[in-house]
């Protein structure tokens, strides 16, 4: 990137309200930063070493985070809207979360928050699809129609300039929801690589990385060298790209099996005892944990969903009364959250990844800030026995919150605003488009200009509307 | 598209436009005043300004800049460059201060580059246009009637250039060269190259490549040959006439074919093809030993008349009939449907007779099975796309919103196709989501979204229809289909089975057909369309001529020669076994079947009724598709790095292996020799008989002293067993077992 191009990129992404509606925001969410800071910013980037592969780790709350209980707090709004939970100071003076994350609240000063995403499908598949492919359908699909941006990531780079890194390029450490997201018409071979096993657990293996036992290493070379005695077909393929591809697949997959290096990059052994502690020695804290090791040993495209037992009763953020006490449930799940979340953050600027790596929070909407009381179907973590009225919290596309670090921008901001119950979104509109290019930024992908045929033939824009979000990208 | 500039051109540019714009020195060359339609448009579309990722991105364009696709509506696009804008995109007083010119030459930051260099041709004569006023169009101007590419035909050696040239004709009798503003594509672009100014460089691939001409909304094409030239002294003998066809051909461009393969490799080659499996070994056994000078007419009869036949091509069809589980409720709808295809394909229905059951379809699922297709796709606007897709191998996508862009079929002829299907009715049933479809009386129409007035039903390229309203539309759309003459229904399918059997359509893709995508021999392409119309669209007929050809039994080792042949069937270009082929196979080689949820355990993956049975790994990560598209490109046949983690070391694979009673298992026995067990396996894997040099590699691998984890001898029964697991592992791994070839 040289100097021109960056600049006109600044030009060519400015927010909906052009430059004096960014220099507000600067008054109000960068204190510390003005436009000369953001000139310099540029000057900065430009220098960046053209050819760095840059990576992106998406934590997934399936379900959605209580925007109102945790980064867009609304401490004045009477109590058939506001939560029990008290705001809390951060570093960064003027900004207020819930007392859920103090960790977070510590180092606000590393990471954006964006309280004014908002999305149109209150269903959790349309929703999601929307935040995964920016496919504006509402209603509900069974399996998604555009490819997720991290099959589209994975496919643009394999097209890309060569990889000598044996890793797969995209791991999914506990996937993203497989009929919620995918590679659509892109095909399976851009799916992730998934890790679905709990890394926290003593006994964690991931399937097809790095035999352990150095006796199956020995047998497996010795069956692709009598496979390869064996193979009389060469001569008829040799003129084959294909064919090409196969063996270059093969010894990649051999690679993976049988090299130590890949194998280390999964292996959190070699992590030390404070890192490990630091990150939370349970299944979300070890997921994060394992993903900053993937981009490290340079992995792409790193997803890892939060969901299972530690969320609550029904394993997920979907915090309706009749699932679980919203409240309980948040009591229960956020600080395991909050010490995995900021752990990463924190790692991420403490290693110097944070130019290179883009961690980005957030699920698929936010949840009512209306509290809604309904009968509990079953008790459980965080929720009470079944008939218990409890009070829960519903599907919220209109406004919610997510978290951006790393990535080279400029951080400690606030972008964006709720309206007073944190009901619809009153200042700096982010929709998914705007999520998604700014992702694709970050990736040196220029989603304005981008298009992949679909099934039909038909170049379709990887990402139909929305610009980088010009706070979010260095 | 990434933007080149620097910011030096930018400085000369700018240099360039304050000195060297001659703006008074060639309007006298000019003897009317530029017109938008005429002179503007086709700069703009030349200079990818309305491009769907540009200014023709959907309702948004760029920066609030919007064009119409490819320049199809030219008033609208006159309006947004001369009326919007608050004025400032053209400025007659300073053409060259116009936002347009600035932002075209990226003198005011553009996003899209430099598309028009100052002093360049195109720039100038935009700027003069908006000198001279911004004339939409001159009365005087004819209009432009069609486009002619010179040389139409031609042959031209490997790696050589050649210049095209492009003429426009007016409906004046004029005629102009617009070389310099057209668009050229290749469509095959590993064989040829174009660049701006229409010159072509041919690669070193022979056969026949398209270059598709546009300008101004027309199309045309040059058509060229590039013959190999190398001496074809002998052909294998002509067995019917696509063996005329293809052999002629290869005569005329000098690519010598392949010889016919051996029995071993016709045996397996044709049971993947006919049957989706592979031979038995007693099959092989028999086939190979037979002395029966028409065992290979024989083993195609049998195939045919065999399940396996209705089984595999059942799966082809029900998944491009989008035969997908959404819910669990569409169990009984989907097995059903998947009945009556299968049911369909063993008693040999005609062709032309299932595609008319299935658009005519009427009743419910559990009456009439076909009706299922309507539970799919529900739109007309979905049913056409797919009718359109599926059946006549025309894309008609495109054409919903803007003109398609190859093609002549404007939205009025997208909206008459869909008005065939305006009459559907549809009535809720007691199941859930299954609707009872009948034909709602009433003239057929539809109205034509662009225009909002209403159009009658109209087959492509046909006279409106004006159809009595007790008529069903879609019987008079069947009607047409399966006419004698029609240009499309036989020639789609005769393509597509072609490329079942041979890895690549005549056209490519194999439905995607028009006149800008021409078939790479496209007398045999209407020497198999009229040879399927004739025998009464009958299916097992076709594939028995293709399969019987000579052509299809061509060896797949390329000669010195003709390895660099991908078009022209010189010899038989290998493909990888599809999932569910592949997973039966390896089933059949490691002796382990594959349990298929709540199906009786025997039944093979190319027996399944639907894609719900994707949740198996192995279907899923060798490409089975999942029923969402109508194109057989949903199937994805291409290596990834999962498939061969999932054969090297998946515990499913590896449990296929070691399973008791599976084929290590029982060839491991002591009773059981070494050779015998070998042949077993390389005649269930590849139909023949281990070569010597095989058998020794083979036989010493099973010999060979194992030691456990701990390094302690393993005693020799369980040696022998893992020996046999690693040789089948070995075997599995080759390509010669993945490839049908």
């Amino acid at each position: 990137m040289n100097s021109f191009d960056s600049s006109s990129a600044f030009e060519r992404c400015a927010g909906p309200f052009g430059r004096r509606g960014f220099m507000q925001i600067g008054l109000t969410g960068f204190a510390s930063l003005g436009l000369p800071g953001l000139m310099r910013l540029q000057a900065e980037n430009a220098k960046k070493p053209k050819n760095e592969r840059t990576a992106v780790i998406m934590v997934w709350l399936p379900g959605g985070l209580s925007h109102v209980d945790s980064y867009d707090p609304k401490p004045e709004i009477g109590s058939e809207y506001r939560g029990p939970f008290k705001t809390i100071g951060t570093k960064v003076p003027g900004t207020r979360i819930t007392e859920l994350m103090p960790l977070q609240a510590k180092i606000a000063d590393k990471f954006n928050i964006v309280r004014s995403m908002n999305q149109t499908a209150g269903g959790h598949p349309a929703g999601s699809m929307q935040m995964f492919s920016g496919d504006s359908d509402t209603r509900d699909k069974p399996k998604p129609r555009l490819p997720d941006w991290m099959s589209v990531a994975n496919y643009l780079r394999s097209k890309g300039e060569a990889r000598t890194n044996p890793l797969p390029n995209y791991v999914g450490v506990n996937p993203t929801p497989a009929n919620y997201s995918g590679p659509a018409y892109l095909g399976n071979a851009y799916s992730p690589f998934s890790v679905t096993d709990d890394p926290s657990r003593p006994n964690f293996k991931v399937p097809n990385i790095g035999l352990s036992d150095p006796a199956e290493t020995r047998r497996l070379s010795e069956r692709l060298a009598l496979r390869k005695s064996l193979d009389k077909m060469e001569r008829a393929f040799d003129q084959e790209n294909e064919l090409g591809a196969l063996d270059e697949f093969e010894q990649q997959a051999m690679t993976l099996l049988t090299n130590s290096q890949t194998r280390d990059a999964f292996d959190l052994g070699k992590e030390d005892k404070v890192t490990r502690d630091r990150y939370g020695r349970n299944q979300w804290g070890q997921q994060l944990l394992l993903a900053r090791r993937l981009v490290e040993s340079g992995v792409d495209i790193v997803t890892s969903t939060l969901s299972g037992p530690l969320c609550g009763r029904v394993r997920n953020w979907d915090d309706h009364a009749v699932n679980q006490h919203q409240f309980d449930a948040l009591r229960f799940r956020m600080p395991n959250y909050d010490q995995a979340v900021s752990a990463l953050i924190e790692d991420v600027y403490a290693r110097g990844l944070d130019q290179r790596v883009l961690v980005v929070v957030t699920g698929e909407f936010g949840r009512t800030p209306k509290i809604k009381y309904g009968r509990s179907t079953g008790a459980g973590d965080a929720s009470a026995a079944a008939g218990t009225l409890q009070p829960g919290r519903d599907h919220w596309p209109r406004a919610f919150s997510n978290i951006w670090a790393g990535g080279g921008m400029q951080t400690g901001g606030v972008i964006g605003a709720s309206d007073k119950r944190g009901e619809d979104v009153v200042e700096r509109p982010c929709g998914p488009g705007d999520f998604l290019s700014t992702i694709y930024h970050h990736l040196g992908i220029d989603s304005a200009k981008i298009t992949i045929d679909d099934f039909n033939g038909r170049p379709t824009p990887i990402v139909s509307s929305g610009k980088p979000i010009p706070e979010l990208i260095a | 598209m990434i933007s080149k500039f620097r910011p030096f051109d930018v400085i000369a540019a700018a240099a360039i436009l304050v000195w060297c714009i001659p703006s008074d020195s060639f309007a006298s060359e000019e003897k009317r005043p530029l017109s938008f339609v005429h002179d503007i448009v086709p700069i703009l579309t030349k200079a990818d300004c309305n491009t769907g990722a540009c200014h023709a991105k959907a309702v948004t364009g760029q920066r609030g800049f919007v064009l119409s696709l490819l320049g199809f509506e030219t008033q609208e696009d006159y309006e947004h460059i001369v009326k919007e804008g608050k004025g400032r995109r053209v400025f007659a007083p300073a053409p060259d201060q116009s936002l347009l010119v600035l932002k075209a030459a990226n003198i005011v930051p553009h996003g899209g580059g430099v598309r028009l260099e100052p002093g360049s041709k195109n720039y100038n004569k935009l700027v003069q246009w908006i000198k001279e006023g911004m004339v939409y169009e001159n009365e005087s101007d004819g209009k432009l009637t069609s486009l002619e590419v010179k040389p139409q035909r031609m042959s031209m050696e490997v790696n050589t250039e050649q210049p095209l040239k492009v003429i426009a004709h007016f409906s004046d009798g004029s005629s102009e060269d617009v070389t310099e503003m057209a668009l050229f594509e290749p469509n095959d672009k590993s064989m040829a190259e174009t660049d701006d100014e229409g010159l072509v460089k041919v690669l070193d691939v022979p056969g026949n490549v398209a270059v598709m001409v546009r300008y101004a909304g027309k199309v045309s094409v040059s058509n060229i040959s590039i013959p190999l030239g190398a001496p074809v002294e002998s052909l294998p003998p002509s067995k019917n006439f696509i063996d005329e066809l293809v052999f002629s051909n290869l005569k005329a461009i000098g690519v010598p074919p392949s010889p016919v393969c051996d029995d071993a490799t016709f045996l397996r080659r044709v049971s993947l093809d006919i049957g989706g499996r592979l031979p038995t070994k007693e099959e092989s056994a028999e086939f190979l030993a037979s002395k029966d000078p028409l065992k290979r007419e024989l083993a195609i009869e049998t195939l045919l008349s065999s399940p396996d036949y209705a089984d595999y091509f059942a799966n082809k069809w029900t998944a491009l009939l989008k035969n997908q589980r959404e819910s669990k409720a569409d169990i009984v709808a989907n097995f059903a449907f998947h009945s009556w295809v299968r049911d369909g394909m063993l008693a040999n229905k005609p062709y032309d007779e299932m595609v008319r059951q299935i658009l005519g379809a009427t009743g419910t699922i559990v009456a009439n099975p076909a009706v299922a297709w309507y539970k799919r796709v529900k739109e007309p606007n979905q049913q056409l796309e797919d009718v359109a897709q599926l059946f006549l191998g025309v894309r008609m996508q495109c054409a919903q919103c803007h003109h398609h862009p190859f093609e002549k079929w404007s939205q009025h002829d997208y909206y008459s196709f869909a008005a065939f299907f305006s009459q559907v009715g549809r009535k809720p049933t007691p199941i859930a989501g299954e609707d009872l479809i009948f034909h709602k009386r009433g003239v057929a129409k539809l109205e034509n979204k662009k225009t909002l007035a209403p159009v009658t039903p109209a087959a492509l390229g046909q006279e409106a229809l004006e159809i009595p309203p007790d008529d069903d539309p879609r019987l008079r759309l069947a009607d047409w289909m399966s006419e004698k003459d029609n240009p499309f229904f036989a020639k789609a399918l005769v393509n597509r089975y072609w490329k079942h059997f041979f890895k690549r359509g005549l056209v490519e893709p194999e439905d995607d057909i028009r006149d800008t995508n021409p078939a790479t021999n496209p007398e045999l392409l209407d020497a198999l369309a009229m040879h399927f119309v004739e025998n009464g669209f009958d299916l097992k007929e076709i594939i028995t001529v293709i399969t019987s050809s000579n052509t299809y039994q061509l060896s797949a080792f390329p000669n010195e020669h003709n390895a660099v042949d991908r078009q022209n069937f010189s010899h038989y270009y290998p493909k990888r076994m599809q999932a569910e082929v592949l997973l039966d196979a390896v089933d059949m080689l490691t002796g382990a079947k594959t349990d298929f949820a709540n199906l009786p355990s025997g039944t093979r993956a190319i027996s399944l009724p639907d894609n719900s049975y994707n949740s198996s790994p192995f279907l899923k990560v060798f490409g089975r598709p999942e029923g969402a598209s109508v194109c057989e490109c949903e199937r994805v046949q291409s290596s990834s790095l999962a498939q061969s983690l999932h054969l090297m070391n998946s515990s499913d694979v590896k449990g296929k292996l070691t399973k008791a009673g599976g084929q290590a298992d029982v060839l491991s026995k002591p009773e059981a020799k070494d050779e015998v067990g070998i042949r077993d396996i390389y005649l269930t894997a590849f139909s023949r008989e281990p070569t010597a040099e095989e058998m020794t590699i083979a036989k010493g691998h099973l010999v060979k002293p194992r030691t456990d984890t701990n390094d302690k001898p393993v005693n020799p029964q369980l040696a022998k067993r893992q020996g046999y697991e690693d040789l089948i592992w070995a075997i599995m791994n080759t390509k010669e077992f993945l490839y049908n070839h």
